[in-house]
């Protein structure tokens, strides 16, 4: 009885889908490869960045760090410090005049510490001084007496009753759970069950441009902090409450990312807030940067987890239960690790998506996010999905081993489709096209002229290099979800047609202004050059939310057909009354104004906007753009986190050195089911590079820790794909599955990429050699001794 | 330490300058000659974002003393494309989205150039090999590649 109601329920949102398709006229701007509104500058050196701007009289400031992964602090002494000439600020923990703590999420973090240093890296005190030289002077005449305490470096021991307690609530940060059917009801039925721990490492985001920022105080009692960030509205909401000011008195001035990818959401909350400390307390411009070895040591970084994952499927290869533990360590900050309503962090993303784009009717998920003594994990592309990514799919690849079937075959079979009901109990109502991204993908790579199953030791007697094919599949969200996340814009016609837009949302090489102002440019009817996007500056834009979560182009981009509207029905009144044909027959488009039963009657856009203007009609459009209600209850662990989600296949070519374990990435083909491609020539970009990132968790990257101390704090040591690492990417999409809550149907695009990228490569190492790599990165060594392990 | 004067062609420009003698080559650069096109990503000559062209070789300036570039030519992101025409590699680049944050894109630039003056008809792992001295962790590398690809045809042509 109750299959059966579950199922009407289905039929009936399938129905609803076939309906709704939109009847989009055709586009001109948006869909169009065009050239990034920011390339030229870009190429010719000329794009200032926040380490070219020049700040008159500024000040540097510096960080004083813990040298001691968990210590308390017994005595600090600066006055040595602040005797030295030009040295004009030495602060501690008592100096900060409002709240002593910043966080995306929760401001569990000193400003600067207390009592007690939690990482190797925690900042102690601040200096300002006249040069930067003096500013290093004075963090080496600071004296600190530490008293350290007993560490602890794993989530699991941090998880122990008698492990050394970092924060007084404890180390257990948070906790999130699915419970669907009945798993141990599903297992019994089972006919093969594979069960397996993954892990994976710390990473570093080594996004190019070191953070930097510059604070101006202003004598009104206002401060202006300018920087690279991800999300300036964070920054701006973490720096009031430390300064003890109200919101509306920081001002955050964006400055173009030379990268963020997650990191930027952090670090800019960290050096923006000691920063504008320093200002606020010396009366000066403070100029901050953290060098490469600072970045690595202090700032956020991805988490590492281990995942225990066991599976259960009929003969022929049905999925009947899921179970799986994370132990998700936090490190030494909650970051955006947390799930602490209305946030749901990386914690919560990871927990939802393990169980991975399958139909499953019994799951069972226990995460625990763990406070340890290392680096705090924060966002880093993908956010939690990457880790548990490698785990389901690598797991499923084993499944498929065990039950002697195609890979390719096991998972389309159980693969979300249209009306599929996820772990969390979401029925997917909509834009639901992965079985044809994997269709596609298996078409252009071939899959099934070159999948063999593994090979055999005896198989690769004698041989030099052996080839194998390896594939996986993903799911991500468009939006943060949980909660909801608004996006404003403001959008203001000129009347020689050109347009101004503010807005919030930041460019950090993932071509942002560019395909708003496409966007724009179509709602509009003007052409893209005829765009121009204001600098997001919280002192001007709406509150747009951060830049993060693949929701950037889907939100504000539906914020934007809002904001045109409003403008778009003044300025048809005016261009009726030039054209005398109803306003309702109108359209707009390159820079034209028609009828649309006679297009050649038309009027020049901007001769419309002239008599807008000058007759005092509406000549700006505002937008606010909240996605459909989602929902996780956090007892149950169901409900429909996310409103959309971006589906993809990759499938990856490797060839393994059978002497040396060394694996070259061949090939890559990737399809995306991304609703709609905005600007085609961005979205390859995307794919490209997100699958570059992922090659590299799969292959080499790893924040190294020992006793608490990062091991690898430059890029001579945490290594990143170089050019001759780059495989051939043939980056792929599909547009017949349209978002209906997107605009033109659009869906995110920014970390899907990056997700199955890793377990595509490693199950085409074990596809080729056999040795399965189960604990990321697939350095030469790691593979070398799986191999090694097989043979004896 | 005492200020040393030296002398550099910069961008086909002499110029004198009054250094100190441990200044680095991608600080008087930035800094004195307001250069800001160079960037700086590592201060460990890991990253490429400082490279520029001095007497013929790409180098990371951000590992170069100044005295080491004193009578020496060198040649910056600002010194490609004359009276505001692009260098078919910027051109390049442009067209082929082979720019994404942008950050390292003048020390690709410049790489590809040095790679074009050289072997005007590079294969795919020579550019590969070319640019590897210089990260980048937005594009992947693949358009990168494809620009100078299409840069070193039509630069061909034109000679041709």
């Amino acid at each position: 009885m109750e299959k059966e109601k579950k199922k009407k329920k289905v039929m009936v949102k399938e129905k609803e889908v076939l309906e709704i398709p939109p009847v989009v006229e055709e586009l001109s701007v948006v869909g169009k490869p065009a050239i990034r509104v920011d390339a030229y500058d870009k190429v010719m050196g000329k794009l200032a960045f926040g380490a070219d701007l020049e700040c008159l009289g500024a000040l540097h400031g510096k960080v004083l760090r813990s040298p001691y992964p968990h210590a308390l602090i017994k005595r600090i002494d600066t006055e040595k410090a602040k005797s030295i000439p030009g040295v004009r600020a030495v602060l501690t923990a008592k100096d900060v005049p409002g709240r002593n703590g910043f966080g995306a999420i929760i401001p569990d973090q000193p400003v600067i510490c207390e009592d007690k240093v939690r990482y190797v890296g925690d900042g102690v005190a601040l200096v300002a001084a006249d040069t930067e030289e003096l500013a290093i002077q004075a963090l080496e005449a600071i004296e600190v007496e530490y008293e350290p305490l007993p560490a602890v470096f794993s989530p699991i021991e941090a998880m122990s009753p008698d492990a050394p307690k970092i924060h007084k609530k404890g180390n257990l940060l948070t906790t999130a759970k699915i419970r669907k059917g009945d798993v141990e009801k599903g297992f019994e039925e089972a006919d093969v069950i594979v069960e397996r721990t993954y892990s994976v490492p710390i990473l570093e985001h080594a996004y190019l441009e070191p953070d930097v920022v510059i604070a101006i105080p202003h004598p009104d009692g206002t401060i202006t902090v300018k920087g690279p960030m991800q999300a300036p509205f964070t920054v701006r909401r973490n720096i009031a409450p430390v300064l003890g000011i109200p919101i509306n008195r920081v001002q955050c001035v964006q400055t173009p990312l030379g990268g963020g990818f997650g990191g930027k959401e952090d670090s800019p909350i960290d050096i923006g807030a000691r920063a504008a400390l320093l200002a606020w307390k010396t009366g000066r411009p403070v100029r901050m940067e953290y060098d490469r070895e600072e970045i690595t040591l202090s700032t956020a970084k991805r988490h590492p987890m281990i995942i225990k994952c066991k599976i259960g499927a009929k003969k022929d290869g049905t999925f009947v239960a899921f179970e799986g533990t994370i132990y998700n360590e936090q490190g030494a900050y909650a970051s955006l690790g947390p799930v602490i309503p209305p946030a749901g962090g990386v914690h919560a993303h990871a927990v939802v998506m393990l169980p991975g784009p399958y139909e499953i009717p019994n799951v069972k998920v226990d995460g625990y996010l763990v406070y340890t003594n290392h680096p705090y994990g924060g966002a880093m592309r993908g956010f939690g999905a990457p880790q548990v990514n490698f785990a389901h799919e690598s797991l499923v690849d084993e499944l498929a081993e065990a039950l002697k079937m195609d890979p390719y075959q096991l998972r389309y079979k159980n693969a979300f489709h249209l009306g599929s009901q996820t772990a969390t109990g979401q029925i997917l109502d909509q834009s639901v096209g992965l079985r044809d991204t994997m269709e596609k993908t298996r078409e252009i790579f071939k899959w099934d002229e070159k999948w063999r199953p593994n090979p055999t030791p005896k198989e690769l007697e004698g041989l030099e290099k052996k080839r194998g094919v390896g594939m996986a599949v993903g799911w991500y969200r468009t939006s943060i979800g949980i909660s909801s996340d608004g996006c404003g814009v403001n959008l203001h016609l000129m009347e020689d047609g050109s347009v101004l837009l503010y807005q919030g949302l930041v460019e950090m090489g993932q071509g942002q202004f560019t395909s708003l102002s496409q966007i724009t440019a179509e709602a509009l009817g003007v052409k893209l050059e005829d765009v121009r996007v204001v600098t997001p500056d919280t002192d001007i834009s709406p509150e747009s939310g951060p830049t993060v979560g693949s929701r950037s182009t889907t939100l504000m981009g539906n914020a934007i057909l809002q904001a045109a509207e409003m403008i778009k029905k003044p300025l048809f009144e005016s261009a009726s009354e030039i054209l005398g044909v109803p306003a309702d027959r109108l359209v707009a488009k390159n820079r034209l104004i028609y009828d649309r039963e006679n297009p050649s009657h038309s009027i020049e856009l901007k001769e419309a906007a002239r008599r807008s203007m000058a007759t005092g009609r509406r000549m700006m459009g505002q937008g606010w753009y909240t996605p459909p209600k989602s929902s996780l209850d956090l007892e149950t662990g169901q409900g429909s986190p996310y409103f959309v989600y971006t589906y993809c296949t990759q499938m990856a070519e490797v060839e393994v050195d059978v002497r040396t374990g060394e694996v070259e990435v061949i090939k890559i083909v990737a399809t995306f089911d991304i609703g709609k491609a905005i600007n085609p020539i961005m979205l390859e970009g995307q794919i490209e590079g997100g699958i570059m990132m992922g090659l590299g968790y799969a292959l080499m990257e790893e924040v190294v820790m020992k006793d608490g101390f990062v091991q690898n704090l430059g890029l001579q040591d945490y290594l990143i794909p170089t050019a001759l690492d780059a495989p051939e990417i043939i980056p792929v999409y599909i547009e017949y599955h349209p978002n209906l809550h997107g605009p033109f149907g659009a869906k995110g695009i920014g970390e899907m990429p990056n997700i199955p990228a890793p377990p595509a490569i490693t199950n085409a190492i074990a596809n080729a050699v056999g040795a399965r790599i189960r604990d990321l990165p697939a350095h030469s060594e790691k593979v070398f001794q799986a191999m090694r392990k097989i043979r004896k | 330490m005492a200020k040393r004067k030296i002398q550099i062609e910069v961008n086909g420009e002499g110029v004198t300058l009054e250094v100190e003698p441990d200044d680095l080559l991608v600080d008087v650069l930035r800094r004195d000659l307001k250069l800001t096109g160079t960037k700086v990503g590592c201060r460990e000559g890991e990253c490429g974002a400082c490279s520029v062209i001095l007497n013929g070789k790409v180098v990371p300036s951000c590992l170069i003393p100044v005295m080491k570039a004193d009578g020496g030519r060198v040649t910056t992101i600002e010194g490609l494309g004359k009276n505001g025409d692009l260098h078919p590699i910027q051109k390049a680049f442009v067209e082929k989205g082979a720019v994404q944050c942008g950050f390292c894109t003048p020390g690709m630039i410049l790489s590809a150039k040095n790679l074009l003056d050289e072997k005007p008809n590079p294969t795919i792992e020579e550019i590969k090999i070319a640019i590897s001295g210089v990260l980048c962790r937005c594009t992947g590398y693949q358009k990168i590649i494809q620009a100078i690809q299409s840069a070193s045809e039509i630069m061909r042509g034109k000679e041709g």
